[in-house]
């Protein structure tokens, strides 16, 4: 074959909406907020759309096969992110855009430096052993950081990451390579006890492990959304691999068994609880349960078009820009709005999942599976949680939500499902 | 002029809306057609390449069958092997053929024999290319997409 550059004329037709859907955007946000139509809102787009576009040239340049939506789609919810960003909190802007640089860059990287994807499950413990070490890092008095109560920051110059990003990609690469492992105990029929059957050893070591550090996490970090997130990750990838559902509902039992114990036992899970229950009550409403109750509001000032882009008053919520992105898009762009922003989302994981069926080896299947879980139960939990389906918790919208660490690890994340479906895609021959 | 602001800011978000929906729509029909094309990709009957035997012995493949692989193959003379080389002059667990990230890669598996490739004694874990003649005990099969 000659080595040309190979056309993705997918992916480049779909970029031409997310550059419209970015400039509309940004022209709403600062002409509403500066009562006139200018160029200077044209600029952060513009710089954006440049990057986006260099990407798209590299994946041609790279004669690339992977999958062409996945890139636009994560694309376009970066370019809402950063009208989002522009509309809540402006003085953040250039630096939500350095890390939009820094994520392309990370992306690229991804694309370029694991030569052998597969060589990935070699190093398996390495993984495991450096997950762990981020995850409890916060805990060390010197580099650890809390931030509104949660302690899951570590100091790095000037500024802090959240570690727990890195973590979740770390660990479904573990789980991905440590469950394709143990796959050959899946031939042997599981012991049963009576019509249940008994998780053989290598099950359930991790499972247990894993349930202990939840609860590590939950009590000394503080952190409730980052204990259901890779608890669940976990008991997904467990039941993709093994198919018994049973397994699956030992750990949630286990989950919901400690969850109880630690609620009665610590009062900040109290707290939120609490405020997810009653966030109307006199002692809340304008304490613990201010910044709900204010999300609450600016969901049902949305109705079903919205108040339009830079009309409503999102600002009232506290935090606004990275806990609740959503409720301040539903009150903008209305019930429609954020209806196209979950449509997307699931757009992104149905494509994660068909890459995952399409892949060659039980490692790359867990591995595509397990990546496009992370970005459904994200978002299902923090849009659960600022829609008060489930106490709230401070994890990012994917994409979307203002923060440098989730930014980057998502993008890695797209550039890993690629690398999956290019694995696939030249295996199988197909254009 | 503050009116014509005000309706041009209302068209401005009107169409971001539109615009929003556009794109989700563009990106389900994307979506579709890779679905479409996957589908009939998946109804090919056998794998994602063959083995086609050049030379053989009586008992075992026949000239120009097309033995089709999966993404790792074990060959041999065991029955339970993926691809079965029915000759005494094969080990029962003879060599791994697997394909990883974009290409083809075979490995003996301790044989008695050895497994040739173009003629030439693998010793490691060797690059495959489609083309390429691979020789187990006295069957050679080629490997074809």
């Amino acid at each position: 074959m000659p080595p040309s550059p190979r056309a993705r004329f997918t992916e480049l037709s779909l970029l031409v909406w997310v550059a419209a859907l970015a400039v509309t955007g940004f022209v709403a946000v600062v002409g509403a907020e500066t009562s006139a139509f200018g160029p200077a809102a044209l600029i952060v787009p513009a710089v954006y759309l440049v990057l986006v576009l260099a990407l798209h040239l590299f994946l041609v340049a790279q004669r690339f096969h992977g999958d062409q939506v996945l890139m636009p789609v994560a694309a376009g919810l970066t370019a809402i992110g950063l009208v989002l960003v522009q509309r809540l909190a402006s003085d953040l802007l250039l630096q939500q855009l350095s890390w939009s640089i820094i994520s392309a860059g990370a992306f690229a990287a991804t694309i370029l430096i694991p030569r052998d994807l597969t060589a990935l499950s070699r190093f398996k413990w390495t993984w495991a052993l450096l997950g762990l070490l981020l995850l409890i890092a916060p805990l060390f008095p010197l580099i650890g950081r809390e931030i509104n109560g949660a302690r899951i920051w570590i100091k790095v110059g000037p500024g802090s990451i959240e570690p727990w990003e890195a973590v979740k990609l770390l660990l479904v690469v573990f789980f991905a390579a440590y469950l394709e492992e143990y796959r050959e105990v899946l031939t042997q029929t599981p012991r049963r006890i009576g019509p249940l059957p008994v998780p053989p050893v290598p099950y359930l070591v991790p499972i247990v492990a894993m349930w202990g550090v939840a609860m590590l996490v939950m009590i000394f970090e503080k952190d409730i959304g980052a204990t259901l997130l890779f608890f669940g990750i976990f008991l997904a990838m467990l039941y993709l691999a093994t198919g018994e559902a049973f397994y699956a509902l030992i750990g949630v039992v286990l989950l919901l068994g400690g969850g109880f114990v630690v609620y009665h036992l610590f009062g900040h899970v109290q707290v939120r609880v609490d405020t997810w229950i009653r966030p109307f009550d006199e002692d809340l409403r304008f304490g613990a349960g201010y910044q709900l109750v204010q999300g609450l509001y600016a969901l049902a000032n949305g109705g079903l078009l919205g108040a339009g882009l830079g009309n409503g008053m999102p600002d009232r919520i506290p935090v606004v820009w990275s806990d609740f992105v959503f409720d301040a898009f539903a009150e903008e762009a209305g019930l429609a709005g954020a209806i196209a922003l979950l449509a997307l989302n699931l757009v992104f994981v149905y494509r994660g999942m068909l890459i995952a069926l399409r892949a060659p080896t039980t490692f790359l299947q867990l591995l595509a599976a397990g990546l496009s879980f992370i970005v459904a139960l994200q978002t299902l939990v923090i849009v659960g949680g600022n829609a008060r389906l489930i106490p709230l918790t401070g994890i990012t919208l994917p994409f979307v939500a203002y923060g440098g660490s989730s930014l980057v690890t998502n993008w890695m994340l797209v550039a890993l499902l690629l690398r999956v479906s290019d694995v696939s895609t030249r295996m199988r021959g197909r254009p | 002029m503050e009116i014509t602001f005000a309706v041009l800011l209302w068209a401005v978000r009107i169409a971001f809306l539109v615009l929003l929906y556009l794109f989700l729509i563009r990106a389900f029909g994307a979506l579709q057609r890779s679905l479409v094309t996957e589908t009939v990709v998946a109804a090919r009957p056998s794998g994602i390449a063959h083995l086609v035997v050049q030379r053989s012995i009586r008992g075992a493949a026949r000239v120009g069958e097309r033995l089709p692989l999966r993404a790792i193959n074990s060959i041999g003379r065991d029955a339970g092997n993926d691809v079965v080389i029915n000759d005494e002059a094969a080990s029962a667990k003879h060599a791994l053929l697997e394909f990883a990230d974009g290409e083809w890669w075979i490995e003996d598996a301790g044989s008695t024999n050895g497994t040739v490739i173009n003629g030439e004694l693998v010793r490691a874990r060797e690059r495959l290319q489609y083309g390429d003649e691979l020789a187990i005990g006295r069957v050679a099969l080629r490997l074809e997409q």
